[in-house]
């Protein structure tokens, strides 16, 4: 019996590897596999769920100072839990309606925006912490004014910023592919 | 032959040479004064780079003079000052006594280019609202502080409590530092309460000086402008507009040579940027003045 060329070789391996791999997603479909994944999506629901109770918990005292109006003493925890959580998409989203409540339009804009960019889901309807509602009236309440500003000229670098970010606001509102 | 290059060596030596020094601007020398908010040595190490800035940016030569706060006015008058920056008060007695006009505002803490004053007590001292402050000893911040003397004055008043009558004792504490002094006056249990700026309590918390949950603010303010650069009535007003748009076109990156060392001029000024507002914004800030009975409204 003659041993097979290499050009013969080549194509049996080629063969081999084929079926073993089509085996593998044979075995990747079987009801084993498919608990296996339901337990990753399991274990992700379960750790954004965790998320959403842990910033509440964290953040509670900012919002009961803030159920109480006691706004400088809200945005002074905030600024103590800023310390620990830095930069934390919940806490810009705090920081956004305290400092909008206090009358601060420009600096709750920037902290919307910031908190949007870190958290995506606060413009999705029915997600856990969605505050779709109040950036949509925060836009619509500032992006006319400050446009006509901005047209008259008399203004500076900070407005300009302040009108990217409410176009930000106003494009993740909008939703889909840009 | 060698004749042709070494003119031709010379000629891009003095090309490179021009190219490479900034031209000084010349002309007259405008004087800006600038509040102290601690010490002269302080006010000139922060506004230097600022000043410097203004200077390439605007074409024309200026001079940085650090002034207390009290002799802001007479000494705008005497030495003839071209612009001023201050606190939102004395702008209003630079506008209202001398017709400075407004040029931008400052923007630094929470509240950008507004500021707001609160009413502190230490917490656990059982004080919890403007009226618990009857016969209490508190301190106040610099007399023409607007968010460390004013605004809480204002509210006191709003609220029914005479502060000349109605309290057992107020003070103003000594030398610099001092709206730190009066939350460290509160901490430590020398004051019932304290007349505290918001943005020294951000600062103080966000450096891990204090903690929020030391104190309860028994009374904010609403929020006001925050220190202010304006013009004098008869400054050039294309001069006035070229230096506040430099003012408004300044970001964090914007850098400014200084002893041969690139300096970030907002970094170095303490500040976060500057804010086109109107005169009508300081409304708010007048109406304080008037029912404190404080300058520029002060009736005796």
């Amino acid at each position: 019996m003659n041993l097979p060329d290499r050009f013969t070789l080549f194509h049996l391996s080629v063969a081999v590897g084929a079926v073993v791999g089509c085996l593998l997603l044979v075995l990747g479909a079987s009801p084993a596999s498919q608990a296996r994944t339901g337990q990753g999506q399991l274990e992700r629901d379960l750790a954004r769920r965790a998320r959403v109770e842990f910033l509440l918990d964290a953040y509670a005292p900012v919002q009961q100072l803030a159920d109480q109006g006691r706004v400088q003493q809200a945005l002074m925890k905030l600024e103590e839990i800023g310390r620990r959580y830095p930069g934390e998409a919940y806490g810009l989203l705090l920081k956004g309606r305290l400092l909008a409540e206090a009358g601060a339009a420009d600096q709750a804009i920037a902290a919307y925006a910031a908190a949007v960019r870190g958290n995506p889901d606060f413009v999705e309807d029915g997600a856990p912490l969605a505050a779709r509602d109040e950036i949509e009236q925060l836009v619509n309440r500032h992006l006319e004014p400050l446009r006509r500003r901005l047209a008259d000229g008399a203004t500076g670098i900070s407005a300009r910023r302040t009108m990217e970010q409410l176009r930000y606001l106003q494009s993740r509102l909008a939703g889909g592919c840009e | 032959m060698s004749l042709r290059f070494v003119s031709l060596f010379l000629i891009l030596v003095s090309l490179l040479a021009f190219g490479c020094s900034t031209p000084e601007p010349d002309g007259p020398v405008y004087k800006i004064g600038y509040m102290n908010c601690n010490s002269e040595s302080e006010t000139l190490q922060r506004f230097t780079p600022l000043t410097r800035y203004l200077e390439k940016e605007v074409g024309a030569r200026f001079e940085l003079i650090p002034v207390d706060t009290q002799d802001f006015e007479e000494r705008f008058v005497r030495e003839k000052f071209a612009f001023a920056h201050t606190n939102s008060l004395i702008y209003l007695v630079l506008h209202e006594d001398h017709k400075a006009r407004l040029l931008a505002t400052e923007k630094r803490g929470q509240f950008g280019a507004r500021t707001a004053g609160a009413v502190i007590a230490r917490k656990g001292s059982g004080i919890r609202n403007l009226a618990d402050l009857k016969g209490k000893r508190m301190l106040f911040g610099p007399q023409l502080a607007p968010s460390g003397f004013l605004a809480q004055y204002d509210l006191l008043l709003q609220n029914g409590i005479d502060p000349e009558t109605d309290l057992a004792l107020y003070g103003i504490p000594h030398g610099s530092y001092k709206h730190e002094k009066v939350i460290y006056g509160v901490y430590f249990g020398a004051w019932d309460v304290a007349a505290a700026p918001a943005l020294d309590l951000e600062l103080m918390i966000r450096d891990g000086r204090i903690s929020a949950d030391d104190f309860n603010v028994i009374a904010q303010s609403e929020i006001f402008p925050y220190c202010t650069f304006s013009a004098a009535a008869d400054v050039d007003p294309g001069l006035a507009e070229r230096f506040r748009r430099a003012l408004l076109e300044l970001t964090p990156e914007t850098t400014v040579e200084i002893d041969g060392e690139q300096v970030r001029v907002l970094r170095s000024t303490w500040v976060d940027g500057y804010e086109a507002l109107t005169d009508s914004d300081y409304d708010i800030l007048r109406a304080m003045a008037r029912r404190a009975n404080m300058p520029p409204y002060q009736k005796f």
